[in-house]
């Protein structure tokens, strides 16, 4: 009982004071993973823009200098021989060439159709859609000539972009990705979607890509193509018709804000082990002061009953003695008579003490049918009925009901019961002992048509030394001691009572397994 | 009981194929059918893991036995073999002696002698002996087909797919190979990036790039044993070869032609193009993938740099034979040394420039490889320019993958697998 009380006032404490803190912590820390989440992105974005910046400004050096080579070469006699030639110093250029008029169609650029190429020997600059070449990126180009009606033709080799892709990283496992305006992949970061840049298959973000490119907004967190969420920033090259994915896997991007959230549920939790083990240290020892203040009373109401009812008997048998000092023959019957009334009365006394220090062992407890039990009773409490002129009668369950119990404390339990109820009875009534079953449990009710109890003296009926007749020996522990041998044998003592219509006490106990058959033989009187 | 106990230990051991690697080496371009012989096709890759040879060569160039139990050097070039007794053919028949014969006999090669031991000898001289007998495949007909002593055979063969399987599998290591065709270099590497394929070889550095990061993937690398070269035509004279072989095979060509990637020369010789004696204009024959060489070797003649004509292969050799040319690419045989006679040995076949070196024909004879190589420096053919790594992609599982030194993959039946 002490330590339920005391892990009760720990608790207490600690849903009183921890607990909302560590509430607070956790609306905290997800306002931080969300921040965290919001930061990742804005950084994700960041990286997009400049990798899209970098790609933008590289092409734009590609025809730069594919420009200037036309401009400087492509009106020279030797023309090809220094085209060819160039492409010793700029490899990305490819095989830059002459074409005119004249060219045969094989040699002309093959993404370029026949228009732009017109317009390019026109001397206006032509670029196709970027394009797999082999097993780069390329993008076919044609640049005026200083000649009227050639221009300079390349095949731009954009393999520097798959590098300038493949050097992003976030983080360890974060990457880059390139769409064209299609959404086909044309250069990944990530080793397992560059299958895709080869083959052309879409990936997950390829409608993602395209749609951004047409001005539809890109989701910034989305299921990559191999099932894991990934957070990502996007960027566009409007002049290209390309986009720019940066992703990062979302379990690594917030692996920072989720280490934080460990570290502060732990400090939380350390706390709330802490607060728990104080509270637990200082509710035990405030119980234990309790408790020793409570020892302190108990033996003093102890004490006041001990000597109200010791010197009501000493009283009484002082005025035996001063009959006896009399020496009168005829007083020696009534001296008798009331010299044994008293050593009857003082047995009873040591035996309500006696019975208040007997332990109930689940251990010991034997199997007792109830219906026998309460036959045992009635025979047990029938001379103190005649005396009283009090009927006792037993109702029997329908069947057997059987408990398991200490024998000798649960008769002393059920006789205080009876006596109580013989006592409250008027004579020539009766006191009904009766038995059932009700609500999975065994119950021995103690039914008497006395004059009940008032409602102000039932909350404090089984507390101990509250019995107001004080009379003989009603030290006011017996319904004290029924209720603590229910309990010791995981039962519960009640009462139902109506002023001037009498009283039912009811003592529950847990059946004892199943009821088909006797699970060992009765127990009978002794 | 003890059957209870058998039962659990053989339950508990997974068989060796169970457990092996299953290796899909991607390739680009018409695999045609395996055969011992030097045939165009690239189902060759698997020629060492099924034929086995009598010798092979060690990381240095060294004669080391293979199917021979022992080699012996003789005079004269010849070389004396003794014949492993444990080989068998793949369907379980030993192998005998009229079956190396007739091997080395189709390879160029003559038995001159057999008696336990057998000797070998050049057929015509021309070639040592060594060096053809490296590639020397020893197999039997039967039925049409083509059996080898090899570890692995030939399971299934397609148009597009050549299966084969070890004789014994072993565990831990590799049991199955499938070699898959695709149409295009950017199939292949698509289909090994996905994951279709787990091998792919005989890559250019540039492609590198595709494949790192890969975590399933792995890069080998290995020395080359041919070498990027711009031959001369020997109308010119000898000391003008000499200028022009450090002219060419210099770092400045090298730096053009090949960017970062590695060549294992370096610093032989950059000789300006103001000492290059004035003369007339060079013309350049280009053929197969060397442009750029083609290209940095004119830059490098500075004013003498003439016509670069890039033809097919057979025009290259047509105009080689008719010696109407005066400098044209090449990538001829550098490793192992003996290997060199095969271009430039006098009367040899494959010397097709007609190049002619005494000095160096006698070092070959005596198998003094330094002396043979001095020889081709003091009277060179070619410029030789640039010995590229071999490069080839494997999957990360397979602990000890090494290229060459002979045949690009015939290390594969020893590389090891990761439990």
């Amino acid at each position: 009982m002490r330590r339920r009380i005391a892990l009760l006032l720990t608790a207490l404490v600690a849903a009183c004071g921890v607990l909302p803190l560590l509430l607070l912590a956790m609306l905290g820390l997800q306002v931080l993973r969300a921040r965290g989440e919001r930061s990742s992105q804005e950084a994700l974005q960041a990286i997009a823009e400049q990798a899209a910046a970098r790609i933008a400004t590289y092409i734009s050096q590609q025809r730069e200098m594919l420009r200037a080579i036309g401009t400087a070469v492509g009106g020279e006699p030797d023309a090809q021989r220094r085209l060819t030639n160039a492409s010793l110093d700029a490899p990305s250029l490819g095989k830059p060439h002459l074409v005119s008029a004249e060219t045969p169609t094989r040699e002309l650029p093959k993404m370029l159709n026949p228009s732009q190429v017109a317009n390019a020997q026109n001397g206006n600059e032509v670029a196709s859609e970027t394009y797999i070449a082999e097993l780069s990126p390329a993008m076919d180009v044609c640049v005026p000539s200083g000649k009227p009606g050639r221009a300079v033709c390349a095949t731009l080799d954009l393999l520097e972009l798959q590098r300038q892709v493949q050097r992003i990283h976030v983080g360890e496992q974060g990457y880059a990705l390139a769409f064209d305006r299609t959404g086909r992949l044309v250069a990944a970061g990530s080793g397992a979607m560059r299958a895709a840049v080869l083959s052309g298959e879409p990936v997950a973000e390829s409608p993602l890509a395209s749609g951004l490119v047409k001005g539809t907004p890109a989701p910034t967190r989305l299921r990559s193509g191999d099932g894991r969420d990934v957070l990502a920033g996007w960027a566009s090259l409007a002049d290209l018709g390309w986009s720019i994915a940066v992703e990062q896997p979302a379990e690594e991007a917030l692996r920072g804000a989720r280490t934080a959230l460990k570290f502060l549920a732990s400090g939380a939790v350390l706390t709330l082990l802490i607060s728990i083990a104080i509270g637990s240290a200082f509710a035990r020892r405030m119980l234990t002061a309790l408790e020793l203040e409570e020892r302190f009373r108990t033996a003093g109401r102890i004490a006041a009953g001990v000597t109200h009812d010791l010197g009501h008997r000493l009283t009484i048998l002082q005025q035996i003695e001063q009959l006896a000092a009399m020496n009168d023959a005829d007083y020696l019957p009534r001296i008798r008579e009331s010299l044994a009334a008293e050593v009857a009365t003082l047995r009873r006394f040591v035996a309500d003490f006696s019975d208040l220090t007997r332990e109930a062992k689940p251990a010991d407890f034997l199997p007792i049918e109830l219906n026998a039990f309460a036959e045992s009773v009635r025979l047990g409490a029938q001379g103190y009925a005649k005396e009283a002129n009090v009927a006792v009668e037993v109702e029997r369950a329908p069947s057997d009901l059987w408990v398991r119990g200490d024998r000798y404390l649960l008769e002393r339990a059920a006789l205080n019961l009876t006596r109580n109820a013989i006592e409250a009875s008027k004579p020539g009534s009766a006191v009904r002992l009766r038995i059932e079953r009700s609500n999975g449990a065994a119950v021995l009710a103690v039914e008497d048509r006395g004059p009940g109890i008032a409602p102000d003296r039932i909350a404090t009926l089984f507390e101990s030394f509250s019995s107001t007749k004080r009379t003989g020996v009603h030290l006011g522990m017996g319904l004290p001691n029924v209720r603590r041998i229910a309990v010791a044998h995981g039962g519960t003592v009640s009462v139902k009572s109506k002023p001037g219509q009498g009283s039912t006490f009811s003592l529950s106990l847990p059946v004892n397994g199943d009821q088909s058959s006797s699970p060992l033989t009765p127990a009978t009187m002794p | 009981m003890r059957i209870l106990l058998l039962t659990v230990l053989f339950g508990c051991t997974a068989s060796p194929h169970g457990e092996s690697l299953i290796v899909r080496l991607a390739v680009w371009g018409p695999l045609a059918r395996l055969s011992p012989h030097d045939e165009p096709g690239l189902a060759s890759i698997a020629q060492p893991w099924v034929f086995e040879k009598l010798v092979s060569l060690d990381g240095v160039g060294n004669l080391r036995p293979a199917l021979a139990a022992r080699v012996t050097r003789l005079p004269g070039g010849r070389i004396s073999l003794e014949l492993r007794h444990d080989a068998t053919f793949s369907d379980g028949d030993a192998l005998r002696l009229p079956d190396v014969v007739r091997s080395v006999e189709n390879a160029g090669l003559r038995v001159v002698a057999a008696d336990g031991e057998f000797v070998v000898e050049s057929r015509d001289g021309a070639i040592p002996t060594d060096a053809l007998l490296i590639r020397t495949s020893i197999y039997r007909e039967s039925g049409g087909a083509f059996l080898g002593s090899g570890p692995f055979v030939v399971t299934a063969e397609t148009e597009y797919e050549l299966r084969l399987v070890r004789r014994s599998p072993q565990r831990g290591r590799i049991n199955e190979v499938r070699i898959l065709s695709y149409p295009t270099s950017r199939d292949a590497f698509a289909h090994t990036l996905k994951g279709d394929a787990n091998v792919i070889a005989d890559l250019e550095a540039r492609w590198l790039e595709f494949f790192q990061g890969v975590p399933s993937l792995r890069i080998v690398r290995s020395t080359g044993r041919s070498t990027d070269s711009i031959m001369f035509n020997m109308r010119i004279p000898r000391e003008e070869r000499v200028q022009l072989a450090a002219a060419l095979a210099s770092d400045h060509v090298r730096q053009l032609a090949y960017g970062d990637a590695k060549c294992a020369e370096g610093g032989i010789g950059d000789t300006p193009e103001s000492l290059l004696p004035a003369g007339t204009t060079l013309r350049v024959l280009n053929w197969g993938p060397f442009e750029r060489l083609a290209l940095a070797a004119r830059r490098a003649l500075g004013d003498r740099g003439g016509e670069l004509s890039t033809v097919t292969p057979r025009q290259a050799l047509s105009r080689l034979k008719d010696g109407d040319f005066d400098l044209v690419t090449a990538r001829p045989l550098a490793w192992p040394p003996s290997a060199l006679s095969f271009n430039w040995r006098t009367g040899s076949p494959d010397n097709l420039t007609g190049y002619s070196n005494p000095a160096f024909d006698r070092a070959l004879d005596a198998q003094d490889w330094s002396a043979a190589q001095q020889a081709l420096r003091d009277d060179p053919p070619a410029a030789f320019v640039c010995t590229r790594e071999q490069l080839a992609v494997v999957d990360a599982r397979i602990k000890n993958a090494t290229l060459g030194p002979y045949d690009l993959l015939e290390t594969l039946p020893d590389w090891e697998v990761m439990q």
